[in-house]
């Protein structure tokens, strides 16, 4: 196993420190001025934005689909599925790709940020705005120094029947 | 180590499964031919290899009966009896239940003993009278007193037999049990012993040699040779000795005499019972205790079976004490057998592919040129200036050919000769024609088509439909036909050809053909179509696919065309294909059969709507056209219509059903493709048709899900994503809009 795959190699970094820690490492990405976190476990990996085939008759959050190396991954644009304000891509704009119950999609997020470390105790209970936001999709708000990250529960976040065809459970 | 196991096992059934066929084959054709003693060679052969490796992989079962085959087959091969249609007609039956018996071996389900039974003992009677036959012409009289055997057509030798395996033995995977039963098999193994001094203490042992050695005694009307032949590959460093005691004058003796008589004159016996590995047919694996019990006396035989008798199942012994309901053991089992049942279903899933070996190292080599390719072309990377352009664009002209042979390769691999499907029905229609008393025959040509595996294993069920239905339906009693002035015997003719990108396979029949009036009758009768519908033969001709029809009451004449044709239809159009029927009153019908050559790749149009581009498979392409605009009309103000040479087709826009921004707004500016789905048409407008070329299918549903309108999508030359139209799905998206919009 002298070139192990980088993926591999990153997994492998990473299981021990989870462990260690109590905690698990994110991928934080921003949103405008906003900072949000998924499970690195579940990213699969980050690539620069490049056009997307809009699918017709679909949802406007679903961007469209890509083709990476040879399989087709449905994209999605967080800030309309936020219902956010769209905004022009820029250089810094990446597609996160996640999997999801074994489907690989892909997140269009404004610019990745860091990979932040951050105890159990350091994430409390989703904020609770009554029906003026739904936060099923938080798996909780992440605190990193004077940070705050919303740490996404993308299982939730990205299963339904838009997107796999199921309805969400 | 069991899933090594399992997986020579995989192969086991798959090779099996090919030589039942070959012998199938063989035994069809053995019957036109019975003297050719190259077809017999090939069957015995072949059986051989099932027995040899059901024997290696411990299915007793299936071993013993190929063995029983095999000794008839070997009787036949050496002229001592002929080929007749009864021998052929046991072997065949004997194929099926051998084929049961195979598959009962890798799913488990359940065999019909009777019928393994009554079978064997048909081959032993056919074997021995051969053997009859034979004994008399060679001795004159026959002494025969008691009930020959089969397995014994000589007068029976004494062999005495001492074997030392080499140490070696087990690193070699072989086993010395099978060298002890194929020796059963020969005839009577007595007095074996095995020689166990030789095993050191359990500390010192490694389980990986052999320490132990055999004697035995073999009673067997085979020659020395054969004997010998049994040890063929444990000989080398084998310390053996085979030594012939004396010949017994006269035939094996029933168990119960030899027993006595041995008991009486000869050497004492050891074991008053025949030892568990004779030929008789008890297998490996290790006795019941009862059974032990009996043999060493501690038990009779009887108090062993009332004890049986008692002996209760789990079940039944958790509603004795009122643990669980009946009705909840009757469900647990209920489950037990779904999962039972699902892990089979699991395990015949498993498909693999066997490939010529040079197909194989032809792709190596081209990969081996790809890679040269690439790296030249990177070496060039490295430096290139504007004046190398030439020498770039010969590389990258290289690179392409490399890319397209290794798709064409790659391709082929899959690809199977088509007659694998076809080698089923010349059996098929042999037993139909002796069941509905028709004489048949059946043509079969273009069996060296080759077309995706895929497609050959799903079209079998389709085609074998269609082949019974001629010859259930199709085809006349040979009385009727000779009152039609037509040969008596009935021709069903298979045929396989390529057209253009796909594979044609033609199912045809000299028969009575559809008979138009009853067709439209039952099709009024069933509300399909109106009393007084005009309707041209080819929409009468698809009323035999509508789903149930001629099932509800059946009309004798055309009873069955139609039951489960709907299924036959759906099943080739699952494929991508298409079914079209040609039929003449009196002279016959024909289905033909049009596939696509594989389902990964298909042909396609890519057409352009604004600034989106969709792919169109051609095979549901009739004609594209740029309508004259007073070729264009309107229905209810909406409705629009088009006029094709006469007849007015509904007319959807792509960028209304998808909401695109399209270039053009108005028919007579794009362009109107004709597509045809299930016997509909539909024109369908387009901005621009971009040019035609082969798409490599991909799965949408992979990562996403199904989209409606579209079939999958595709890598398009530049690296982005484009859809392949699914023309069923955009037709009904259309009828769905136009209703909200009425």
């Amino acid at each position: 196993m002298a070139a192990a795959h980088p993926e591999t190699v990153m997994k492998h970094l990473h299981q021990p420190s989870e462990s260690a820690t109590n905690g698990s490492q994110f991928l934080t990405f921003n949103l405008g001025e906003e900072l949000y976190g998924v499970d690195i476990l579940r990213v699969q990996e980050i690539k620069g934005y490049t056009a997307v085939t809009k699918i017709p008759n679909t949802p406007s959050y679903i961007k469209g689909v890509l083709n990476l190396r040879g399989t087709i991954v449905p994209i999605v644009e967080l800030r309309t599925k936020f219902g956010m304000p769209t905004i022009e891509y820029t250089m810094f704009t990446v597609i996160v790709v996640v999997v999801v119950k074994d489907k690989v999609m892909g997140l269009v997020v404004d610019a990745v940020s860091d990979v932040l470390d951050i105890d159990k105790k350091d994430v409390q209970a989703p904020p609770n705005f009554g029906a003026r936001i739904n936060v099923s999709f938080m798996n909780g708000i992440g605190k990193s120094g004077d940070k705050l990250v919303t740490l996404l529960d993308i299982d939730r976040m990205l299963s339904g029947e838009d997107l796999q065809g199921v309805a969400a459970a | 180590m069991s899933n090594d196991f399992a997986q020579f096992q995989d192969a086991f059934f798959e090779e099996a499964a090919e030589h039942l066929a070959v012998v199938e084959e063989g035994l069809l054709q053995l019957e036109q031919h019975p003297e050719d003693l190259d077809l017999l060679n090939k069957i015995f052969r072949s059986a051989h290899s099932i027995k040899g490796a059901s024997g290696m992989f411990g299915f007793n079962a299936v071993a013993q009966f190929t063995h029983k085959m095999e000794t008839l087959l070997d009787l036949l091969r050496n002229g001592q009896t002929a080929v007749t249609s009864k021998n052929a007609d046991l072997l065949l039956k004997s194929t099926d239940c051998l084929k049961t018996l195979i598959d009962a071996a890798k799913s488990g389900t359940p065999v019909d003993n009777e019928t393994v039974k009554r079978l064997t003992v048909e081959l032993a009677a056919a074997s021995d009278m051969n053997v009859k036959a034979e004994s008399k012409v060679e001795k004159g009289a026959s002494t025969s007193l008691s009930v020959p055997s089969p397995l014994t057509p000589h007068p029976l030798r004494c062999f005495h037999i001492d074997w030392a395996p080499p140490e070696w033995l087990f690193q070699r995977g072989l086993d010395p049990l099978q060298v002890i039963k194929e020796l059963g098999d020969l005839g009577t193994l007595s007095q074996v012993a095995v020689d166990a001094s030789r095993l050191p203490d359990i500390t010192e042992m490694d389980p990986e040699r052999c320490y132990l050695s055999w004697s035995m005694r073999l009673e067997t009307g085979k020659d020395q040779q054969v004997v010998e032949a049994v040890f063929e590959f444990v000989r080398e460093d084998s310390v053996l000795t085979i030594e012939e005691r004396e010949t017994l004058g006269v035939k094996r003796e029933t168990q119960d005499e030899k027993a006595m008589a041995s008991g009486a004159s000869r050497e004492p016996v050891a074991a008053p019972h025949p030892s568990p590995l004779t030929s008789d047919g008890s297998d490996s694996e290790p006795k019941p205790l009862g059974e032990i019990l009996v043999e060493s006396g501690v038990v009779s035989r009887e108090v062993l079976d009332g004890a049986l008798a008692q002996q209760k199942r789990v079940g039944e012994i958790l509603i004795e004490q009122h643990a669980a309901s009946p009705q909840q053991v009757e469900q647990a089992l209920h489950k037990q057998r779904q999962q039972e049942a699902a892990s089979q279903s699991k395990k015949t899933d498993t498909a693999s592919i066997r490939v010529d070996t040079a197909k194989i190292d032809k792709l190596i080599n081209l990969v081996g040129e790809l890679v040269i390719t690439q790296s030249m072309l990177s070496d060039l990377g490295t430096r290139f200036e504007m004046n190398q352009i030439h020498v770039l664009l010969e590389r990258m002209a290289q690179l392409e050919r490399n890319t397209r042979e290794i798709q064409e390769r790659v391709m082929s691999i899959r690809m199977l000769p088509i007659g694998t499907a076809f080698s089923r029905f010349p059996r098929l229609v042999r037993d139909l024609s002796a069941r509905a008393g028709k004489k048949i025959q059946l043509v079969l040509s273009g069996e060296e088509t080759e077309l995706d595996k895929t497609v050959i294993e799903s079209i079998g069920d389709p085609l074998t439909h269609l082949v019974r239905n001629s010859a259930d339906h199709g085809l006349e009693t040979p009385e009727v036909r000779l009152d039609d002035n037509k040969p008596e015997v009935g021709t069903i003719r298979l045929n396989a050809f390529h057209e253009g990108g796909n594979i044609c396979i033609t199912v045809e029949d000299d028969g009575r053909g559809l008979d138009r009036e009853k067709i439209l009758a039952k099709a009024v009768t069933q509300g399909l179509i109106a009393e007084n519908e005009k309707l041209t033969d080819d929409q009468i001709w698809s009323m035999i696919f509508k789903p149930g029809f001629s099932t509800a009451d059946k009309i004798t004449d055309i009873s069955g065309r139609g039951v489960g044709m709907d299924v036959v239809k759906r099943n080739i159009e699952n494929l991508g294909g298409t079914i079209s029927i040609k039929t003449e009153k009196g002279k016959g019908t024909r289905f033909t059969l049009k596939l696509p050559l594989t389902l990964a790749i298909i042909e396609g149009m890519t057409v352009r709507v604004g600034r989106e581009t969709y792919i169109v498979p051609l095979l549901s392409i009739l004609e594209s056209l740029q309508p004259r605009p007073e070729s264009v009309k309107t229905v209810i103000g909406k409705g629009e219509l088009i006029n094709v040479r006469n007849t007015y087709l509904p007319i959807v826009r792509l960028y209304e059903v998808f909401s695109l921004e399209p270039e053009h707004t108005d028919p007579t500016k794009g362009i109107l493709l004709i597509l045809e789905t299930e016997g509909e048409c539909v024109a369908v407008m387009v901005d621009e048709i971009l040019g035609q070329q082969q798409v490599v299918i991909k799965s949408m549903e992979q990562n996403f899900r199904k989209v409606e309108g579209i079939a999958g999508a595709t890598i398009l030359g530049d690296g982005t994503v484009g859809f392949i139209l699914d023309v069923r799905g955009l037709f009904e998206i259309a009828c769905r809009e136009a209703s909200l919009v009425a």
